[in-house]
């Protein structure tokens, strides 16, 4: 009994990830758990790639394995790219995602500085206020939003999103921006402001560039949402040739109470890879900002 | 504020040219009185929205009609389109916000929503009525409110019974019955030949909501009597209850979970023998790449739904219908290209490219060839005939939308059905529900 308590002991003091070390450890601990993950979540892409590529008789007849094809065809995905607008639509979304992400990072860099660094009366509020704000369901705001797109002109045109999309974006974004600004050592500050730097030169020469894994985390997180945003691209949007994927391809593709399966996953499909491409890049940043910034 | 003018002869030049076609087909255009118009706009444009296409003849013949109209009278019209179920929100953020399209073809009640952002269509449907054999009943509810029509009816996709014909006479039914006891046995005798039938108890929008207030209304219940009280709990509805928990007793499993376009599956692949659905499923096979399922469509019938204990047609089917913004600066080009195609020579073609998807409001369209040209599609032609509304027998409005956007009915025939209350206790949740909404 000793013995054992002697062992275990041993085993923790070498510290680390030394219990792991042992194969069934490692197959109940980390291989299992993970392939449940990697299961999980590339299940989705695999079940759009199958429907992408079956034919119809295949989609609908009975006793077929849904897992699998046995007569691949690429007549879903030609259908998509030649036979609708579907690279236009997804022009729109990506300068849509792109315009706004920028412009919401903008001002979310600016309100965060602003919220942990300044300090001023209220600081705290405002930063709870705007955590609040992002909270408020797009459902509610899309009337009134709608008032200011048509006052401001910009009905049925890009704009309509590229201006609405940051009301959304901003709070979440700050949110996000706070806690990484609240990570970054104040001293490196105070060394700045000692040898004379002014706010400023503070946020872009110290602190923006620490901050680069979390603004690259609020990036990716608002460019997703952009991406996939449905409710304002329906309401803001009537042109087919102004619509932005997620809304276009349940017009386009829909009709009445035949879903056109096949080229439905095919446009989901092609619609998420710039998003998985766009992560792929970042994504050792994105994990650094996940799990913690610069250490003092 | 409408300009009336007698139809100039040399204008509709374009239009009997079309006729003049379908003359050649040998289909008979029927001699039809009286001719209008309105007098567009200086410099009208339009901008119209509508659901986007069931078929593809749809499209194509109103966008044709569309150009036609734009060479008689020079107006132009952009038309946007959008997923059917997508084009309520647009139409309500268009009467709140007093901008978007001038013409938005909506559904059910939805001009009852906002009475007062729309253009009184009163002289144009009026003028269509007296031409073309009056609007049936339902229509003239949709369209009117406090004696003007908001509204102007433009059709239903029909929700008929569709069946395996030859499942139903191996059943030992050579005959398709016509009332709810005979429907029955029909369905008790395919499913035990292993053919069960399945309709939609999930939220499905159309087909959902379609076939369960038949059920209701077949069996004499409704969710409000004519002062709009909710009488849903009632011995009528209860009936009602128990009758499709019979139905579902010879159901495919997993109906509850149904939405739209679940049946269609179902019934192209085989699995189920009947359905409640728009002729999409007949339309889907007929024009199947799969030689196996264009051999299914010689065996697909379709009926209207039987009769119950009430003794009269209670069907509801998706009505669509036209509403003119009073923000529109062209309220006359508005009407006038409503008046152009809902007449004989636009809207006969169009309907026949929908291949009996779109039934028709005005009486004198069961003349349209295309319901006599496959038996298959007769039952279509006669939904709005035989609808009643939704919301009946109350007046349409918040309520009647907001309780069938609730699914309300759809919902309680689910829980009755699949047992997860006695239908007693269905129909006085259901009902509680329902005075939420009909108390404001």
């Amino acid at each position: 009994m000793t013995d054992a308590v002697s062992s275990d002991k041993a085993v923790h003091d070498e510290g680390g990830m030394a219990y792991l070390t042992s194969l069934p450890r490692k197959v109940v601990t980390i291989y299992i758990p993970l392939a449940i993950f990697i299961f999980v979540l590339l299940f989705p892409f695999y079940w759009m790639t199958v429907v992408a590529i079956k034919p119809d008789g295949e989609l609908i007849e009975q006793g077929a394995n849904p897992f699998w094809v046995d007569n691949p065809t690429l007549d879903h995905i030609r259908h998509l790219l030649f036979e609708t607008s579907y690279p236009h639509w997804l022009w729109n979304t990506m300068l849509v995602a792109t315009v706004s992400t920028f412009l919401s990072l903008f001002c979310a860099v600016l309100a965060a500085y602003a919220i942990e660094r300044l300090r001023y009366t209220g600081s705290r509020y405002v930063g709870m206020g705007i955590f609040l704000a992002y909270l408020v369901p797009p459902s509610i705001l899309f009337i009134p939003l709608s008032i200011m797109v048509q006052a401001y002109g910009v009905r049925d045109t890009p704009l309509a999103l590229i201006l609405t999309y940051p009301t959304f974006l901003i709070p979440f974004s700050t949110w996000l921006l706070m806690g990484y600004f609240r990570s970054i050592p104040y001293e490196l500050e105070e060394c700045a402001l000692i040898d004379g730097a002014s706010r400023l030169q503070i946020l872009t020469k110290i602190t923006l560039p620490l901050a680069v894994p979390g603004l690259i985390s609020a990036g990716i997180f608002a460019f997703t949402l952009s991406w996939n945003e449905f409710i304002y691209a329906l309401t803001f949007i009537d042109a087919s040739e102004n619509k932005t994927v997620p809304v276009a391809i349940v017009t386009e593709l829909v009709t009445g109470d035949i879903y056109a399966w096949g080229s439905l996953m095919a446009g989901a499909l092609l619609g998420s890879l710039p998003v998985a491409i766009l992560y792929s890049f970042f994504v050792d940043h994105y994990v650094s900002s996940m799990t913690g910034a610069v250490k003092e | 504020m409408s300009n009336f003018t007698r139809r100039n002869v040399l204008k509709t030049g374009a239009g009997l040219a079309a006729t003049g076609a379908l003359a050649s087909k040998g289909l008979i255009r029927p001699a039809f009185a009286q001719d209008m118009s309105f007098t567009p706009e200086d410099g009208a444009s339009l901008r119209v929205l509508r659901w986007s296409k069931f078929v593809q003849g749809d499209e194509d013949l109103f966008l044709q009609n569309v150009a036609k109209f734009t060479e008689m009278t020079g107006v132009q019209v952009q038309v946007d389109n959008e997923s059917w179920e997508d084009v309520r929100p647009k139409a309500a953020v268009a009467a709140n916000v007093g901008s978007g399209p001038d013409i938005i073809f909506g559904w059910y009640d939805d001009p009852h929503q906002y009475p007062d952002k729309l253009v009184d269509l009163t002289d144009l449907c009026d003028y269509l009525g007296g031409k073309y054999g009056g609007w049936f009943d339902a229509a003239q509810t949709y369209g009117m409110r406090d004696g003007r029509w908001i509204g102007m009816p433009w059709g239903a996709s029909g929700n008929c019974l569709v069946y395996r014909k030859s499942w139903a006479e191996e059943a030992g039914f050579s005959e398709w019955p016509s009332d709810t006891e005979g429907l029955l046995e029909v369905m008790r005798a395919m499913s035990a030949n292993g053919h069960p039938p399945g309709f939609a108890l999930g939220n499905a929008v159309g087909d959902g909501n379609t076939w369960t207030h038949w059920a209701l209304w077949s069996h004499g219940g409704k969710m409000v009597d004519e002062n709009n009280t909710v009488v849903l709990n009632s011995p009528e509805t209860i009936a009602a209850l128990n009758y499709v928990k019979q139905m579902y007793e010879t159901f495919i499993p997993g109906t509850i979970s149904w939405l739209d376009p679940n049946n269609n599956r179902a019934f192209l692949s085989g699995q189920i023998s009947l359905t409640a659905n728009g002729i999409s499923v007949f339309y889907a096979a007929k024009n199947s790449d799969d030689p196996a399922i264009r051999e299914m469509a010689d065996d697909i019938y379709h009926a209207n739904m039987p009769i119950g204990p009430v003794g009269t047609h209670s069907e509801l089917h998706l009505f669509t219908q036209a509403m003119v913004f009073n923000y529109t600066q062209y309220p006359n080009a508005c009407k006038e290209f409503l008046r152009f195609i809902m007449e004989w020579d636009q809207y006969q073609p169009w309907q026949a490219a929908a291949e009996g998807y779109i039934c028709h409001p005005l009486q004198a369209y069961d003349e349209n060839p295309i319901w006599t040209a496959d038996v298959r599609n007769t039952p279509y032609r006669d939904c709005i005939r035989n609808m009643l509304y939704n919301g009946y027998s109350g007046s349409l409005g918040y309520a009647s939308a907001a309780a069938m956007a609730d699914y309300i009915v759809v919902n309680m025939f689910a829980e009755a059905a699949s047992g997860a209350k006695s239908p007693e206790d269905a129909a006085a949740d259901a009902h509680r529900r329902a005075e939420r909404y009909y108390r404001i």
